[in-house]
């Protein structure tokens, strides 16, 4: 078993399940937090991650299959994704990419799905097409606001992790999120982004 | 170079001189009057605003002489344009114009949130930090970018400060009410649970600060811990979180809140597991203080003039990702 990634949430390990290559995630209990507080947190997360990561396959949303789930441990064995997560790939590519994100994550939201963290890091190309990992933060929810909310971090993340591309893959993205929503819809939830941009600290000038 | 630095957003009015060398900064002077409320109330910023007043010049020529310098020695003076409250904010930019327009010095408006950055970096020697900025006004993760400060996290409701001083004010104390808070904190052991908001980078507190205030008819010193152990879990895993995206090597930690020991425990323990440098200003210079203002107003000098006066405004509303950076 290799450590591969530190992510903020789990520690990830490549490791075996049944003669193939296979991802550990592992919550790993958090000294800093209260041990009450810290086991709820990683027991909610491993089963919500679970759960969603199987159920988004059958309105087809590439995601990796999950083969094992330990509560006790906190614990999710994966399939492997040996492909590039988007942040990585060059800002040409990620502009282009940002149309199919956008399409993937309407068709979570029409069906209920909240992702909960949408970063490029969460989006991984293998083989021409574009997995979606990460569900720990995901939700069961047909509420408009959690739409948009999902929207506003996506775009708070190519505000800043990929500032010099901003505009043209936000464009992209909310061209393949309105083709997977439809116009009604569409114009509805980024109405709300805008309010909940508005919300903000010292956003609106006065 | 002498610069004057002048700030009043909010509840403090503070003047500083800093001498700057090179990319070395020197506080020569750093004083300040803070505006308190009666206890259980917040910040009035009419009753702010004439507070300010009243101190304005004992604090300019208190900070003057313990710098041992004249005004006619200064380069620039800078004022905190904001963001912050209005009548507070102009008191501030007043007392800068006035001394600008007399004396002819140059005079730089300056934001208020980029100064608790600028100081930081100055006083902690981080290079290219991740900065968390926990004050009153902001709950804020950045990072630089492109001469820009970028957010990768923020509240999208009330800041840390608020949440701590709104629930503090609702259980009877004095604002600012952190240092109560968790003195209060340190008498239980009992979590009780409360209502975690992450949502990806950023926080939403507006929820825990109901949920505790109906916990703390029960028991207020179980309230002030697991309003503490929660509020700071979830600004932990934010931390956590842009950490690891940004895959910074160094966290900041700047504002008021910064003060609060718990909090830093627990980010020290998230830099540990990332590997990342911990920095946090010295309490001192956690909270407002002319010294922020000055030093960020002596960085602009360096590629900028002095502000026309008509130019010299202030801004309640003054986002620092807007502020672009050429220094």
């Amino acid at each position: 078993m290799r450590l591969l990634k530190k992510g903020a949430e789990a520690d990830i390990y490549l490791t075996q399940w049944d003669k193939s290559n296979a991802i550990l995630k592992a919550r790993k209990p958090k000294k800093y937090r209260n041990p009450t507080l810290d086991s709820k947190i990683r027991k909610q997360r491993t089963i919500k991650e679970a759960q969603t990561i199987s159920d988004i396959k059958s309105f087809g949303i590439p995601s990796p299959l999950v083969y094992h789930v330990n509560l006790t441990k906190s614990e999710i064995i994966m399939q492997e994704i040996p492909g590039k997560p988007v942040h990585d790939l060059p800002e040409s590519q990620i502009i282009k990419l940002s149309k199919d994100i956008g399409r993937l994550v309407g068709t979570l939201h029409n069906h209920g799905v909240m992702h909960g963290d949408l970063t490029t890091s969460n989006f991984i190309l293998y083989k021409k097409k574009i997995y979606v990992i990460d569900f720990g933060l995901s939700q069961r929810t047909i509420k408009p606001e959690d739409h948009a909310v999902d929207l506003r971090l996506i775009k708070e993340i190519l505000n800043s992790a990929h500032a010099k591309i901003m505009q043209s893959s936000w464009k992209n993205f909310l061209s393949g999120y309105k083709g997977a929503v439809g116009s009604a819809k569409f114009i509805k939830i980024t109405n709300l982004v805008s309010e909940i941009e508005g919300r903000g600290r010292y956003a609106t000038v006065v | 170079m002498l610069g004057l630095g002048i700030e009043s957003t909010a509840h403090t009015f503070s003047c500083a001189v800093l001498e700057k060398n090179g990319k070395k900064g020197k506080i020569l002077s750093d004083v300040r009057k803070i505006y308190r409320p009666p206890d259980g109330e917040g910040i009035h910023p009419r009753e702010a605003s004439r507070h300010h007043i009243e101190n304005s010049s004992t604090v300019l020529s208190d900070c003057l002489h313990e710098a041992g310098i004249k005004i006619q020695d200064l380069d620039l003076v800078s004022y905190a344009a904001g963001p912050g409250l209005g009548p507070c904010l102009r008191v501030g930019a007043v007392v800068a114009r006035s001394l600008a327009s007399y004396y002819k010095i140059p005079i730089y408006p300056v934001n208020h949130a980029i100064g608790h950055i600028e100081l930081g970096k100055l006083l902690t020697g981080a290079q290219n930090p991740l900065v968390l900025l926990v004050s009153g006004g902001h709950t804020m993760l950045l990072a630089f970018l492109n001469k820009q400060w970028r957010v990768f996290g923020e509240t999208l409701d009330i800041t840390l400060g608020q949440l701590l001083d709104q629930f503090g004010r609702s259980i009877g104390f004095a604002s600012p009410c952190g240092k109560n808070i968790e003195d209060l904190a340190a008498t239980s052991t009992n979590y009780v649970s409360l209502p975690y908001s992450v949502k990806g980078n950023d926080v939403s507190f507006s929820g825990l600060l109901s949920a505790t205030k109906s916990v703390s008819s029960k028991s207020k010193p179980d309230a002030c811990f697991s309003l503490q152990e929660t509020a700071f879990a979830m600004i932990s895993e934010a931390v956590e979180r842009a950490l690891s995206f940004t895959r910074k090597k160094e966290l900041m930690v700047v504002g008021g809140v910064a003060a609060n020991k718990r909090l830093s425990e627990m980010l020290q323990d998230v830099c540990k597991r990332h590997n990342a440098k911990f920095f946090v200003v010295p309490l001192k210079f956690a909270g407002d203080c002319g010294s922020q203002i000055c030093w960020t107003g002596l960085l602009e000098s360096q590629v900028k003039k002095g502000a026309p006066l008509e130019n010299t405004f202030v801004t309640q509303s003054w986002r620092l990702d807007t502020v672009k950076i050429d220094y």
